[in-house]
């Protein structure tokens, strides 16, 4: 699958110009078309008592996100890309949904969510929200934590946690379309300390062998496509071990698949890719399974 | 017999004004929000003119007016570029157009920069128009 379209979901304090021109290395990846979306929470522009609904704050705020937009579009328009905009005052979920339905985009940008810790229990974050009601692959846009700068390669040197399940299936085919701008990329798998237990020595050995056998299987499967791919068993807790691999690996980003759990489970537990995505420091992909809607 | 406009626009604002000025004018107003929709009503009302906005969801203007300017029947359609993009880059993703799709497509007739005055647009039309 080929990344043509992608919607860039901005609110100018998380996501600017640098983060868009660092996706830029899509291009070689058949990318020909930026869409650009800036939500003006409504709570921004809502009626406060004796102003009524302030439509001169929405005109304001509309108007800005306008003037940076242009300015992007200028120079994307000058790279023979296509580019379109939405300014809309609405609620963040809900209007990257209705404008993914309108555009078909292969992949949506968002920044990393701002809730804090008990908003995010209550409400769920932005990231949890989207992925359970989009089959759209999401990218959770982070700065290197160190600097704040933008990763300068994002898809050099990507790190893909997979858990064999459907979902890593569909990633597959996903990362293979990204065959033009990956440098290398480093797969793995965690086989959890519990199905470790009660095993002696050759047994433990005996996972891993089977694990790192399906590894590289999947990574000749990936050679084959044109990338150049490295397997890594990992033991123990699949979120702290991936995070932890892609610090030892210095990934450029995670890429997971996110199968669905019930809801209230997710909100209260979380599952790994969701809880990756929203805590770890790394740039995360996440492609969702397919939705029986 | 008045003469048929589209206006090719995603500001529900600019629309207005622009449809304003027409109708004070004489001109009979169509009006399209995206380049989707612009496209599919040129072809079905063959307008006089059309008045493009560059950046819109769904097509942007430059796709558009690729499209006019190359297709035999509807490139003789007079364009006005109303928008707040600048000719310059405006021109410049036309070149790149021309490079990789092949083929070259004319300067538009005429280039507004957004905001406008309504009798700077009318002039333009006008001129366009008679």
């Amino acid at each position: 699958m080929e990344i043509r379209k992608l919607l860039f979901v901005t609110k100018f304090e998380d996501l600017c110009y640098d983060a868009l021109n660092s996706l830029l290395a899509l291009r070689n990846a058949s990318l020909e078309h930026v869409v650009f979306l800036n939500v003006i929470e409504r709570d921004k522009v809502a009626m406060k008592r004796g102003s009524g609904y302030l439509k001169q704050e929405e005109v304001k705020l509309k108007e800005t996100a306008n003037i940076r937009f242009i300015d992007w579009a200028e120079n994307l328009f000058e790279m023979g890309l296509e580019v379109g905009a939405y300014m809309e005052v609405s609620t963040l979920i809900p209007e990257i949904l209705k404008v993914a339905q309108k555009e078909l985009p292969d992949l949506i940008v968002i920044g990393h969510s701002n809730k804090g810790a008990l908003k995010q229990l209550y409400e769920g974050s932005d990231v949890t929200e989207l992925i359970r009601r989009t089959e759209i692959p999401i990218l959770v846009f982070k700065h290197r934590l160190e600097d704040n700068i933008v990763p300068e390669k994002l898809f050099q040197r990507p790190l893909f946690a997979t858990n064999w399940s459907d979902t890593g299936k569909k990633t597959v085919e996903y990362i293979k379309g990204l065959k033009k701008v990956i440098g290398k990329i480093h797969i793995m798998h965690v086989v959890k300390e519990s199905a470790l237990k009660s095993l002696d020595t050759h047994e433990v050995q005996k996972v891993r062998k089977v694990e790192r056998k399906r590894l590289d299987d999947l990574c000749d499967e990936l050679e084959k496509a044109g990338i150049n791919a490295k397997p890594h068993v990992y033991v123990g807790d699949p979120q702290k071990e991936i995070e932890k691999a892609a610090k030892e690996y210095q990934a450029s980003m995670i890429i997971l698949g996110s199968s669905d759990k019930a809801a209230i489970m997710e909100r209260w537990i979380g599952s790994v890719s969701k809880n990756i995505a929203d805590k770890s420091v790394f740039p995360c992909l996440l492609i969702p399974g397919n939705k029986n809607i | 017999m008045s003469k048929k406009v589209l206006v090719v626009d995603d500001d529900q604002d600019v629309r207005s004004f622009v449809v304003t000025v027409l109708e004070e004018n004489q001109y009979i107003p169509l009006v399209a929000q995206d380049g989707v929709e612009g496209l599919e009503m040129i072809n079905k009302h063959k307008p006089d003119l059309v008045i493009l906005d560059v950046l819109m969801p769904r097509g942007s203007g430059i796709r558009l007016y690729r499209k006019l300017k190359t297709d035999e029947e509807l490139k003789k359609i007079p364009v006005i570029m109303f928008t707040g993009i600048a000719l310059k880059s405006f021109m410049k993703s036309q070149k790149v157009l021309d490079e990789f799709q092949g083929g070259e497509v004319p300067k538009p007739d005429i280039y507004l920069e957004k905001p406008i005055e309504p009798e700077d647009l009318v002039a333009a039309i006008k001129k366009k128009l008679g």
